[in-house]
C-alpha cells in the first residue's frame, strides 16, 4: 500500500530541515526577548527554578498572561521542533542502509527529542520542594509522594576559617516505616534514589523551645517532646512547640510560621501519672492560670534553638529519560566527529593553496 | 608563583603580537618565511601558556578558571589552539588574523589583573567542572574562529584578494569551525546540565546565563542545518557566523560582567 500524496507531503514537512531552521530560529528570537523578560522581572519569574514549569504556571504564570505567555508559546515551539526532529529521524531509518555514516547526526536528534520530552513530563508531572529545616533527628512527609518520608540521621557543617563551606547530612529514604536507602549528602553528591534527588540547600537555626527559669528549681530547657519531672511527683509534659503562633478568641491557636514570633507552647500536667490539665501556653500571653495554681512557676528567659539542614527534594519522573537522551548526544557527538574526520581522511576536505 | 605567571603571560603575549606583526607583514610582502617565523612565534606563546596553565592546575589542584583574569587567560589558551588546529591543518596564516587580535585583546586585559589562583568553593570541587570550562570556552573558540572566517568570507567576495583563500574553501572551513564549535558546545552543555542535576536538582536552569547558552546552541545548531540550504550558503552563513559570536560575546562577557547570574566573573 502506498501513502497518497497529501500524506507524502505532510510527511516531507514534518521532516523538512526548513521548518526545522524557521522553528529554531523563532525559538532562538523569542527565548532572546523572553530571558530579557526573566532577568528585569524577578518578582514574577524569579521563582521559576523553585517550581517545574507547569506547577509555576498555575501558580504564578496564569497571574501575568501578558509576561508570561512567550513561555507558552516557546514550549509549544520546542515541542513542535522536537517533533519534527523526530519525523526526521524516523525519515533517516527508513533509509538506513544508505545513510548510515550520519548516526552520530541522527544520534544527536535522538538526544534532542528525548531531552525536551523528558524535560516537558518533568515540568508536568515534577515536583520541587526547597527549603525543607530538618534538625536531626527529625522525619518529613514528602509532597506528592505518599507514603514516602525523609529523615535526618546527622548533620555535620564543615567549616574553613569560621565559613561554612560544605554541609554533611546522613539522610534517610524511609517508605512506610521501612529504610530504603540511606547517604552521606554533600555539596554536589545528593541522594538519587528513583525519581527523587535530595540535596543540601543551605544550613541554620530554627527555634525549637524555650529556657525558662522554674521556681525553686532553676533554669529548664523545654522543647516538644520534654518531659519534666515535678517537685510533688507529678510531670510536665511539652507535646508540642510553635515558635510564631496566633491565639484566636476561641483560643484556638494557629501557627504562622518557622521564624520566631509569638511562640506557644502545648503542655500536659500530670499527676500521680494522670493528666490534670492540657493547654496552650502563649508565651505573650502570661502563664495559664493552670499552671500557676500547680505551682509550676515559669518565667521565660530566652529562646532555645537547634541547628537544622536545610535540603531540597525534587522530583523529576523524566530525569531518567533526559539522562539518556544526553548519553546519545555524547554518543552522537562522538560519532559526528570521528565520521567527520574519517571523511576528512579520505581526501573530503577544503583545498588550500 | 605570580611571578612566574606573570612572565610567562608575558613572554605569550610578546609572542602572539610579534606573529600578528609578522602576518600583517607577510599580507603586505608574500615572504614565505615571514609566515613560518609568524607559525613558530604563535607556537612559542601557545607553549608558554600551556605551561603556566599546567603550574597554575598543578598548584591549585584545580582547573583554575574561576574570575574574569582566569577565564581570560583560559579563553586565550583556547583560542591560540583554535588557531594552531586550523593553521597546522590547512595554513590558514593571515586568515586567522582575527583570533589572534581576540588573543591579544583577551590576554592584554587580563595582564594587569592579579592572576592569584582564588580558594576552590565547593560548588566547584568536582570533575564536572573541569568538563564544563574546557569544552565550554573550546567551542566558543571555534565560534570565534568561524567569525573570522565569515569576516574574511565576505571581504574577499568585495575584493576578490590573491591573498585570502578562495571563497569556497573559506565557506568550507567556516562550516568545519561552526560544526566543531557546535559539537564541543554540546558536550560542555551536556557536563553542564549533569553537574547542575547534581548540585541544585534540575538540569535546565532559567537563569539568565543558562538561557542564553541554550540560545548559543540552539542558534548554532541552527546554522549546522542551515548549511545544506542552498539560500544560506556562502553570504548568509558568512552572516550568521558574525552574529552567531555577538551572542557568544554576550553570553560570556555581557552577562557575566553586566548581569546578574549564576556564573559570576568576579
Amino acid at each position: 500500500m502506498t501513502a497518497s500524496p497529501r500524506w507524502k507531503r505532510l510527511w516531507a514537512l514534518c521532516c523538512s530541515l526548513k521548518l526545522a531552521i524557521v522553528l529554531a530560529s523563532l525559538a532562538t528570537l523569542l527565548t532572546m526577548g523572553g530571558s530579557l523578560v526573566i532577568h528585569f522581572l524577578p518578582g514574577v519569574f524569579g521563582a521559576l527554578d523553585q517550581h517545574p514549569l507547569g506547577e509555576w504556571f498555575l501558580a504564578l504564570g496564569r497571574l501575568h498572561p501578558a509576561l508570561s505567555s512567550w513561555l507558552l508559546l516557546l514550549v509549544g515551539l520546542m515541542f513542535l521542533l522536537a517533533v519534527n526532529t523526530l519525523c526526521c529521524l524516523l525519515d533517516w531509518l527508513s533509509r538506513l542502509r544508505s545513510r548510515w555514516r550520519k548516526s552520530g547526526e541522527y544520534l544527536l536528534h535522538l538526544g534532542f527529542v528525548l531531552i525536551v520530552g523528558a524535560y516537558l513530563w518533568g515540568a508536568l508531572a515534577g515536583v520541587r520542594q526547597p527549603g525543607l529545616a530538618l534538625g536531626e533527628g527529625q522525619t518529613v512527609a514528602l509532597a506528592k509522594n505518599p507514603g514516602v518520608y525523609l529523615r535526618l540521621d546527622h548533620f555535620d557543617p564543615v567549616f574553613r576559617d569560621g565559613r561554612p563551606i560544605d554541609m554533611r547530612s546522613t539522610v534517610t529514604v524511609l517508605q512506610g516505616d521501612e529504610p530504603q536507602v540511606s547517604k552521606v549528602i554533600h555539596i554536589n553528591h545528593p541522594l538519587l534514589w528513583r525519581d527523587l534527588v535530595i540535596l543540601p540547600e543551605s544550613f541554620g537555626q530554627r527555634p525549637d523551645g524555650f529556657r525558662f527559669l522554674l521556681a525553686g528549681r532553676g533554669e529548664v530547657d523545654l522543647v516538644a517532646g520534654s518531659r519534666l519531672p515535678l517537685g510533688t511527683g507529678g510531670e510536665l509534659q511539652v507535646l508540642d512547640f510553635l515558635p510564631d503562633a496566633r491565639v484566636d478568641a476561641d483560643g484556638r491557636v494557629v501557627p504562622r510560621g518557622g521564624n520566631l514570633g509569638d511562640p506557644a507552647f502545648r503542655l500536659r500536667l500530670l499527676a500521680a501519672g494522670r493528666p490534670i490539665w492540657q493547654g496552650w501556653y502563649a508565651l505573650r500571653q502570661g502563664l495559664p492560670p493552670q499552671l500557676a495554681g500547680a505551682g509550676v512557676l515559669l518565667r521565660p528567659l530566652e529562646p532555645h534553638y537547634r541547628t537544622v539542614s536545610i535540603l531540597t527534594v525534587n522530583r523529576d519522573p523524566g530525569a531518567h529519560l533526559a539522562l539518556a537522551g544526553a548519553a546519545a548526544m555524547l554518543l552522537g557527538v562522538c560519532l559526528a566527529l570521528a565520521s567527520f574526520y574519517r571523511k576528512r581522511a579520505h581526501g573530503d576536505r577544503p583545498d588550500i593553496k | 608563583m605570580i611571578l612566574l605567571t606573570r612572565s610567562l603571560l608575558a613572554t605569550a603575549f610578546g609572542s602572539y603580537l610579534l606573529a600578528v606583526i609578522l602576518y600583517l607583514l607577510q599580507l603586505r610582502l608574500q615572504r614565505p618565511h615571514l609566515s613560518r617565523s609568524a607559525l613558530q612565534l604563535v607556537s612559542c606563546g601557545f607553549l608558554a601558556q600551556s605551561i603556566c596553565l599546567s603550574v597554575r592546575w598543578w598548584s591549585a589542584g584545580y582547573l583554575p578558571v574561576t574570575n574574569l583574569f582566569a577565564t581570560q587567560f583560559f579563553f586565550s589558551w583556547a583560542l591560540a589552539a583554535t588557531f594552531l588546529y586550523f593553521e597546522l591543518r590547512y595554513r590558514i596564516g593571515a586568515t586567522g588574523l582575527f583570533v589572534m587580535f581576540l588573543n591579544l585583546l583577551l590576554l592584554g586585559s587580563a595582564l594587569p589583573r592579579n592572576p592569584a589562583i582564588p580558594p576552590l568553593i565547593p560548588s566547584l570541587d568536582t570533575p564536572l567542572f573541569t568538563l564544563h570550562i574546557g569544552f565550554s570556552f573550546f567551542g566558543y573558540a571555534f565560534f570565534a574562529m568561524a567569525f573570522s572566517l565569515g569576516v574574511l568570507y565576505l571581504v574577499q567576495q568585495k575584493r576578490n584578494s590573491p591573498l585570502l583563500p578562495g571563497l569556497r574553501e573559506l565557506r568550507r572551513l567556516n562550516e568545519e569551525a561552526v560544526f566543531l564549535g557546535f559539537c564541543l558546545f554540546t558536550l560542555c552543555m551536556l557536563w553542564g546540565s549533569l553537574w547542575a542535576y547534581l548540585a541544585w536538582g534540575f538540569y535546565f536552569s532559567w537563569n539568565v546565563k543558562a538561557v542564553w547558552s541554550f540560545i548559543v546552541w540552539l542558534f548554532y545548531a541552527g546554522m549546522c542545518h542551515a548549511k545544506f540550504v542552498r539560500r544560506w550558503q556562502g553570504t548568509g552563513y558568512a552572516w550568521l557566523s558574525i552574529a552567531g559570536f555577538a551572542v557568544v560575546l554576550f553570553t560570556y562577557l555581557g552577562i557575566g560582567l553586566l548581569l546578574v547570574s549564576n556564573h559570576p566573573l568576579d
